[in-house]
């Protein structure tokens, strides 16, 4: 947008727009077979950033969160972490980079409570000794879904026993126990009511605010548009367009999902693909 | 610990019970005794005990709920005659709080919303949220007596049509209060949102010890709202202080309204986000107030410049009612007076100076909930409570 006239825009630099992004993928190819899942993607994720990810069925988003989270690896093309190139081998190894994942299956434990949950596979034991810390987990679990804002009666109930929202919020607290810096979400506010979307959303605003960078994958326009800072339309696994999640319009978002409108990078990618 | 509870004797200790108990309660709107026992640590004993004691004294109902498919007791705070819904849509979220007669909120929720949300969607997720709170207190719609609205924009109350046409994109000539009135059954309010901010802060907040309050909400856009002698003064149409859409730079933008260079069009959202993409990348406006209060030099400035342009526009107001207060509100004002010292400045700068009450300018004490306050209490104030007793005594009767 431009600034309307007789507004000053002289302000000195003082936080900088940091120049390298938290997170990077340059021209990104993944093929099963005759299939081409990604086709030369790229995507940015900064610091203190929303970016969602819209686009059809196929269109390629759950492959790109998959290379993000370490699960699939690209056959071709670049990623960087602070601006070094880097191998996401396997979902632990972008784990110690902070990539923390949460798939739309959720991956939770109905029969454990939400402390477990949240630990679940990084158990912290006393020092010295092969016993839990319960205590320590306990405070930890309290923390994270205080700084997320969860409503969460009690951290003893047992997660079958929650509702969707309730699940996907101890989902996304899981994420946050390994000090990650960025999250991505697999279409967290699919099959929830507007309740739960609701609290979801504010969740995902407060992952923001806690300086790191999200990625959200969603279907739903109008829960893109309300919390995403910017939106990337992916289009038979080619970009196919960049928005400002607060002045793109539903219609804008539309065109490019349904390649009623075709960015250029999109057409240059269809031709070498 | 606060108050005069002697540490460590058994009243106090039981006094910080019953107040832990009570927050768990008024935190989730409704929790059964097992989710009780596991939000505050206290033994499933010391919870029934407490439950009982808080129930005997009116401060919560239990009702028969289920979880998980076995019976247990939903614990809610007891509530007084029927509630009400209030409702704030806001540029950029919605929030939905349910209330008492007691004028008590007992559950509410927030929604971010898209910029320029549409008003059918929205629609349909304020009605769809308002069953949810209900639900989650383990009330009905049958105890629901009416909704209030907040929205930003002025609003004609007699018809409940917005009476500016492109200050909400889409939601122009569409009678707002009756669609919700026929998708819920019930009666609905619609009002512009500082008239509701105002109407909270001068009965229940900062404006109390006073007559004549003049609220000013700085949010993504400017409003303002008017009480004068303790009655709320909306304009025959509903455009009494709208200062948004005062021209303070005749050679400026263009406004949503039509107008050039309208006050909206140098402090509204857009605005103050302007200026700072250059420097410091795409913000949004909450950032601008996070890092203002963290001392970010150029979000300071943003902050202060946007008081000093509010409060020029204040003075007219200001000396044409002479209220005795100016409370502001709004995000905005979460900033304190990085806000407030300029905008009083210039508000003085600009009127008489009146020697016996010289005027004040000081932050909202109901925060970002003034106006479903104001919408809540808007719903009691036109809702016949002795008529609502007798129907709901009578129902309950009914049901035995």
């Amino acid at each position: 947008m431009t600034p309307p006239e007789g507004i000053p825009t002289a302000v000195t630099p003082v936080v900088p727009v940091p120049h390298v992004p938290l997170l990077r993928l340059t021209q990104i190819d993944r093929r099963f077979g005759a299939v081409e899942a990604l086709v030369g993607a790229n995507l940015e994720v900064r610091a203190h950033e929303v970016v969602a990810i819209v686009g059809d069925n196929a269109a390629g988003k759950s492959t790109l969160a998959k290379v993000v989270a370490g699960v699939l690896q690209p056959d071709a093309g670049l990623i960087e972490i602070d601006g070094e190139a880097v191998q996401l081998t396997s979902p632990s190894a972008a784990q110690q980079l902070g990539v923390a994942t949460v798939f739309q299956d959720l991956a939770v434990a109905d029969n454990l409570d939400v402390t477990a949950n949240l630990f679940l596979g990084r158990e912290q034991r006393r020092r010295g000794s092969l016993l839990l810390d319960d205590g320590e987990m306990e405070v930890t679990a309290r923390r994270v879904l205080r700084d997320l804002g969860a409503r969460i009666p009690s951290i003893r109930t047992r997660l079958g026993e929650l509702s969707g929202g309730q699940r996907q919020a101890v989902a996304i607290a899981r994420t946050l126990i390994g000090k990650p810096r960025i999250v991505v979400l697999d279409e967290p506010t699919a099959s929830l009511s507007v309740g739960q979307t609701a609290e979801v959303l504010n969740h995902i605003e407060n992952l923001r605010e806690l300086g790191l960078g999200v990625i959200f994958i969603s279907h739903n326009l109008n829960d893109v548009r309300a919390i995403a800072d910017r939106v990337e339309v992916l289009r038979h696994g080619r970009n196919n367009g960049s928005f400002s999640g607060r002045e793109a319009t539903n219609e804008d978002l539309i065109a490019a999902i349904t390649g009623a409108f075709r960015a250029d990078e999109h057409l240059q990618a269809h031709r070498r693909g | 610990m606060s108050g005069g509870w002697a540490t460590g004797s058994q009243t106090s200790l039981r006094e910080a019970n019953r107040a832990a108990i009570l927050e768990s309660v008024k935190r989730y709107g409704g929790l059964t005794q097992v989710e009780l026992v596991g939000s505050t640590g206290l033994s499933a004993a010391t919870v029934s005990t407490i439950v009982k004691e808080l129930t005997s004294s009116g401060l919560v109902e239990v009702r028969p709920t289920s979880r998980s498919g076995r019976r247990a007791q939903l614990v809610t705070v007891a509530r007084r005659v029927g509630l009400a819904i209030g409702v704030q849509v806001g540029t950029r979220h919605l929030r939905v709080s349910l209330g008492d007669f007691g004028g008590e909120v007992i559950a509410d929720q927030t929604l971010p919303l898209p910029s320029e949300h549409r008003l059918d969607t929205t629609l349909d997720r304020t009605a769809l949220l308002i069953v949810d709170l209900l639900e989650r207190v383990g009330a009905t719609l049958d105890e629901l007596v009416g909704i209030a609205m907040a929205l930003p924009a002025p609003v004609d109350t007699s018809t409940g049509l917005i009476s500016v046409r492109g200050v909400m994109r889409g939601w122009d000539d569409e009678p707002v209060a009756q669609v919700m009135s026929k998708r819920l059954g019930k009666p609905v309010w619609v009002d512009n949102d500082a008239n509701l901010g105002d109407l909270a802060e001068a009965t229940l907040g900062a404006g109390r010890p006073f007559a004549d309050v003049l609220y000013v909400r700085a949010s993504h856009g400017i409003g303002a709202g008017i009480v004068l002698g303790g009655r709320l003064h909306r304009g025959f149409a509903g455009t009494a202080g709208e200062i948004g859409h005062v021209q303070v730079d005749p050679q400026g933008a263009i406004c949503r309204c039509g107008s050039r260079g309208c006050l909206d069009t140098v402090v509204g959202a857009d605005a103050l986000l302007a200026p700072l993409v250059g420097s410091h990348g795409a913000l949004t406006l909450r950032d601008v107030m996070h890092r203002a209060m963290a001392g970010d030099p150029g979000c300071t400035r943003v902050v202060a410049d946007a008081g000093e342009a509010i409060g020029a526009v204040l003075a007219s107001t200001a000396q044409a009612l002479n209220p005795q207060v100016v409370v502001v509100g709004g995000e905005l004002a979460e900033t304190g007076e990085m806000l407030l010292d300029p905008m009083r400045r210039e508000l003085r700068r600009g009127m008489l100076p009146n020697l016996i009450a010289p005027i004040d300018v000081v932050p909202a004490m109901l925060g970002q909930q003034a106006e479903v306050m104001g919408a809540l209490a808007t719903v009691l104030e036109n809702t016949d409570v002795a008529d609502t007793v007798d129907r709901t005594a009578t129902t309950r009767e009914e049901e035995r």
